[in-house]
């Protein structure tokens, strides 16, 4: 019961966040042309080519959150455990799995959303720090598909 | 749950658009007299290199800006169609 109130607050969360991601980025796709428009005036070209390639980063990074985020998501949830032995801890082990796959898929998009805010704000497009964030959370997830198996082995299987 | 939030968020990001979509033509417009000015001077004493950078500085520039206000929203479009369901 709880773990489906968490799961539905998480989902909620997930759609305002992506509903914001879209919202800031087409914000930092504007802030990027008008420093493309100002620098190509004052013939600043290190400008300019700074923020073409922010401007292509923040594309990229749109159809990684987008395309990319649900189905590295998917993908892992499936490789979860969920029901490794039988009764409470088969229960628990499927929470437990769902909740994994929830905060990680939300703490990846919140990534990706940090680059672009920062990137609507006129600073660098943190591209690589959003993949930092996105592996560590896969790694997690990696770790919690070893550690449940463990512990339903540990706690008593059927 | 977060619609409040979401509504408060979308309301100042619209406020935002708006504000930096007058920006870019404040600029543009700006930077198009800058050229229109190099033009005419490159014209009166006979820099033809310095008219016809304005001209092409001018071109760019209006590309620049047809390309911020059909394109971005078009990427907009887009993603809107890719925005994903919770996938869990």
């Amino acid at each position: 019961m709880s773990a489906s109130i968490i799961l539905e607050f998480l989902r909620q969360g997930w759609l305002a966040l992506a509903g914001a991601f879209l919202a800031f980025a087409l914000l930092a796709g504007m802030a990027q042309m008008l420093r493309i428009s100002s620098a190509g005036v004052v013939g600043a070209n290190l400008w300019v080519w700074q923020s073409v390639s922010a401007l292509i980063s923040l594309v990229v990074l749109s159809l990684f959150a987008f395309l990319g985020i649900p189905q590295i998501v998917q993908a892992l949830q499936h490789s979860l455990p969920g029901g490794a032995g039988c009764g409470p801890i088969s229960v628990l082990g499927t929470y437990a799995s769902d909740l994994i796959g929830g905060l990680a898929a939300v703490r990846m998009l919140k990534a990706t959303f940090v680059s672009v805010l920062s990137a609507s704000i006129g600073g660098t497009s943190t591209f690589s720090q959003a993949l930092i964030e996105c592996g560590e959370a896969i790694f997690g997830m990696l770790i919690a598909a070893a550690a449940i198996p463990l512990a339903a082995w540990f706690l008593g299987t059927c | 749950m977060f619609d409040p939030i979401m509504e408060q968020i979308l309301a100042i990001a619209r406020d935002a658009w708006a504000f930096l979509a007058g920006l870019l033509i404040v600029v543009a417009l700006l930077g198009g007299l800058y050229y229109v000015l190099q033009g005419t001077a490159g014209a009166a004493f006979g820099g033809s290199r310095m008219t016809s950078m304005a001209i092409i500085g001018a071109v760019g520039l209006v590309i620049l800006v047809l390309f911020a206000f059909l394109f971005l929203p078009q990427i907009g479009e887009m993603l809107k169609n890719f925005q994903p369901n919770p996938p869990f």
